[in-house]
This record gives structure tokens, sequence and C-alpha cells, in this order.
């Protein structure tokens, strides 16, 4: 008995173990952050498609006084940040991080212009130089959003360790997911008053939460039979402790209500304005459920080159 | 020249010396360890254990996600971090397969009697070996002393000064350190003849730790 105590107390790594660093505890700093960057990157993606001043700006506001600053309280020496900028970090070209880190101030200098420039452009001076340089500033910050929307994705997957990560395709649902939140917080921003086509940005909510879908369902029956450890974290989020979040937020919140609104908007004729903004509040907690139940499942493989029958 | 370590799964004998060795070298925190011995019921009332520490790998993942570039290899194969230069952001600790990185966070640095006063050698650790809270940790294949020796004209692995202070410490003599490059190295030797393998060589990570297992455990 006492061998056995002394020995369950060394029981590490041996079985398939959760990452705990950027989900529990301090790490909820860092799932929040990842939420405002899907949030901030879709949105300005959207909006650029629907040349929206307004959105273009909330989506500025969230990643630059939400997600930058979050990430910075989650580093353990935040006042060192400045090492991971260019020129200061010399490892950029193999680190997920850096880059991420160097696409947001990108994002963030570009799209500062950007909206100076399309706002004096409309309001001052139409039909000149200036709506082209607000053109070509918005291709620019349309790159830096989608980098900065993928980023992420690339920096999970570059894991081995943790197979349910380890795989090309969550850089492209998440992107994809920051997306579909861009269009939820589109008509947010509709709502609040922002000059939105609502229909045509329904249309696009209804095709993106459709492919958002599929690419989930792909990701979970890829993740099944890539690997013990990828299909011990498939099941965590199908039938385990993470079930709940996976089904009802993700599922249900992120996906399937705000689907069943859209298409029932169709007819209905016009959007109310009361199933508009559950839907919209419905999908944002969804896309928190993903990050959630995307970061919780990442388990790593046990280090010992046989395997404990418990994990088989 | 690229350090490395060989374990004698067969001749461990579990009794933790090189773990508490590591801690007095370093002056280690209470809620830090750097090796560690793993150990799983196999079958019913029977264990396997695993001495475990960091990999030095010689393709470092570690060291590729750092965002800083704290994380670095030196030449002769090691693996450390600047403590200087860590942010925190404890994506290595994550991207190691092994998971041998620790983030040395307040709690892990409360005090070997938390609510007591630090004790004299706890003391003397803030000064001669400081752990800087916020950053990542691991084991450095006590780079300092390898440095020292070589600078005195000793060998590490032969000569006591020279060699990691786990190496130094277990008693049944199951752990040997050696240059890998070197084919006439005890290290390469063991490897050579009793088969050393690495753990999850499929991660492409090449371990500089080898392990020879003669299946005469606990004989």
């Amino acid at each position: 008995m006492a061998l056995r105590q002394w020995m369950v107390t060394h029981e590490w790594m041996v079985k398939p173990t959760r990452q705990t660093e950027w989900i529990d505890r301090r790490g909820l700093v860092f799932l929040a952050a990842e939420v405002f960057t899907a949030l901030g990157a879709g949105l300005y993606l959207v909006s650029l498609l629907f040349n929206n001043w307004w959105g273009m700006l909330v989506s500025w506001i969230i990643v630059m006084f939400l997600k930058i600053p979050l990430h910075l309280i989650y580093f353990g020496k935040p006042w060192r940040f400045w090492r991971t900028i260019i020129p200061f970090t010399k490892t950029w070209n193999t680190s997920w991080l850096a880059r991420g880190v160097n696409f947001n101030i990108y994002f963030g200098t570009v799209v500062f212009f950007q909206l100076v420039v399309a706002y004096i452009a409309t309001n001052f001076f139409p039909g000149t130089v200036w709506g082209t340089l607000s053109f070509i500033l918005g291709i620019i910050g349309g790159i830096f959003a989608l980098l900065v929307g993928l980023y992420g994705g690339f920096m999970m997957s570059y894991c081995r360790s943790v197979p349910f990560w380890n795989t090309a395709l969550l850089p492209l649902i998440l992107l994809f997911a920051s997306v579909a939140d861009g269009f939820a917080l589109f008509m947010a921003v509709g709502l609040a008053g922002g000059n939105v086509n609502t229909a045509a940005a329904e249309t696009g909510t209804q095709w993106i939460l459709i492919i958002n879908a599929l690419m989930i369902v792909a990701y979970l029956w890829n993740a099944t039979y890539t690997s013990k450890t990828s299909k011990y974290s498939a099941m965590l989020l199908l039938r385990g402790s993470l079930a709940p979040s996976f089904w009802i937020g993700v599922v249900g919140f992120a996906i399937v209500i705000p689907l069943v609104i859209s298409v029932s908007s169709l007819y209905i004729g016009e959007a109310i304005t009361l199933l508009l903004i559950t839907a919209v509040v419905l999908h944002t907690i969804g896309a928190v459920a993903l990050k959630y139940v995307v970061l919780k499942a990442g388990v790593h493989n046990p280090i010992c080159p046989t395997t404990t029958s418990s994990y088989h | 020249m690229r350090w490395g370590m060989v374990i004698d799964l067969s001749k461990c004998m579990r009794c933790h010396a090189c773990i508490a060795a590591c801690r007095v070298e370093h002056f280690l925190p209470l809620g830090m360890t750097w090796p560690r011995l793993i150990a799983w019921e196999e079958v019913p009332e029977e264990y396997t254990t695993y001495p475990v520490r960091c990999n030095h790998c010689k393709e470092p993942p570690c060291v590729k996600v750092c965002p800083t570039g704290a994380s670095q290899q030196r030449e002769d194969g090691i693996v450390w971090v600047d403590q200087k230069k860590c942010v925190g952001c404890r994506y290595c600790v994550i991207a190691c397969p092994y998971q041998n990185r620790t983030f040395l966070s307040k709690d892990k640095d409360s005090g070997y009697f938390p609510g007591y006063e630090l004790t004299n050698f706890e003391k003397a650790g803030k000064k001669l070996y400081p752990h800087t809270v916020g950053t990542t940790e691991k084991c450095n294949f006590c780079m300092e002393r390898i440095d020292a020796g070589l600078a005195k004209g000793l060998k590490p692995g032969v000569d006591r000064d020279a060699t990691p202070a786990c190496v130094n410490t277990c008693p049944a003599r199951a752990l040997a350190f050696g240059d890998l490059d070197d084919p006439n190295s005890e290290v390469r030797k063991l490897i050579r003849d009793k088969k050393g393998f690495q753990l999850h060589p499929e991660y492409d990570t090449e371990p500089s730790i080898y392990y020879i297992d003669d299946g005469r455990r606990g004989e």
C-alpha cells in the first residue's frame, strides 16, 4: 500500500494529459484573448466586405483594446513584450506566436490609418484619391486581419504533442468561426444603428454557418482515427466532460439556433429585431464555447513508450 | 560535440536521489521539479518507472516556438532558457512533446514552509541561483558545472566536477553522461551495445537522452 501511495504521486504524463497552461486559472485570460481575436478579425473582414466604417472601427477597438491587452496580461513578464516584436526578435521565422504579435501590430497600425483615410474620403473628399488610398489600405488591413484570424490556429496546430490540434484543419476552422463571429457582430453593429445591410449579412451568415458545421464535423471525424489521443480528445467533446459545452454551446448556440433564426427570417420577410439580438448573443456565447472546448480538449500524448491499460 | 545521457532502466532503483541532487544543485523552489521519476502500473501491483528530464533535443520544438529567443540551443546541444529574455507565454511548455518544462508561477515559489520565514538553504538559493517568477524553467544538464569543468580541463561524464549533479549522485550508476558525437564515449558505447532508445522518436526531435533496458529490472 505504501508503495502504491509513493508511486501514484508520480503518475505524470503516463496517460493522456490535458494541457492546462492555456485554459486553467490564468489561462482563462488566454481564452478571452483568443475569443476577442476571433471577434475582432472576423468583424473586420466582414465589415471590409460590406465597406462598413463603423464595423471596422469596432473591430479595431476589439483587437487593440481587448485582445492585445489580455494577451499581455497573460504573459508572466508582460513588460518584456517588446522582445517579441521585430526587430527585437529573430524567431519570427519559426515561431507562430512571434508572427502573431507582429501581425497584430501591423493590423493595428494599418487599420488605424485606413479608418482615418476612409473617414476623410467619405466626409470631406468623396470621389478623390483619398478613396483609392482607403481602398488600398483596406486590402492591406484585410490581409493582416486574415493573418490575425489564422495565426492562433497555426500556433496550436504546430504542437505535435497535442494530436487534436496537430492538423491543418484547425487554423481553417478557427478562421471560418471567426468570420461567422464577425457576421454576428456585424449585425449587432447594424442593430446599434451602424447602417448595415441585414439581409445580405444574413445570407452570408447562413453560408458561413453551414461551412462551419461541415468543417467541425470533418475535424472531429478526422480526430477519431488520427491517433488514440486525438480520439480521446474528440470523445471528450462528443460524450465526455466537455459534451455539454460542445453540444449546447458550439452546436446549439453557435450554429443551429442562429442558422434557424437566419433561415426563418427568409419566410418572415423581415428580420425581427428580438430574434436578431437572440442570434447575435447566442452566437457570441457559442464563439466562447468553441475556443473553450478546443483549448480544453488539448491533450498531450503520454511520454512513456508503452501505454497503460486504462489508456487503451 | 553533443552532450547526452544514457539511463539504464535495469539499474535504476527508484531512489529519487537524482531528483534530490538536482533540487540541491539548483536550489529549486518547492513547486519546481526538473527531473522526474514517472511510474505507472503495467499490470496490477507491478510498476514501470522512467526517470525523465529535458531531452535536450537536437531539433527542439521549444526553441522554435519561443517568440523572444529566450529558449536557446548551444553548440554542444544543451537547450536552455535565458530567464532574462523569457516573456512567460508558456508556448514552449505546451509545445514540448515530453512536457519537461515548467512555468514558475508565484504559488510554486511560496517557500518550503509557506507562512514561515525562508530557511537558510532557501535564502542562500535566492542569492546563488535565483529563479525568476513568471518565466519557464527546465533541466539545463548542469551547464554551469560543464562549463566550469571544461575551463579547468576536465572531461564531462568522467570527472565529477564537470558532470551533471544527478549523474554524480546516482548510487546505482544508472546514469551515464558524455559526448554523443564521440564514437568512443561511454554513452555512445552503451547506446550501441545495449540498443539504446529514445522516447517518441516519431516526433523527429532527436532527444539526447537515451534509455537502455536489458529486461532485468529489479534483479
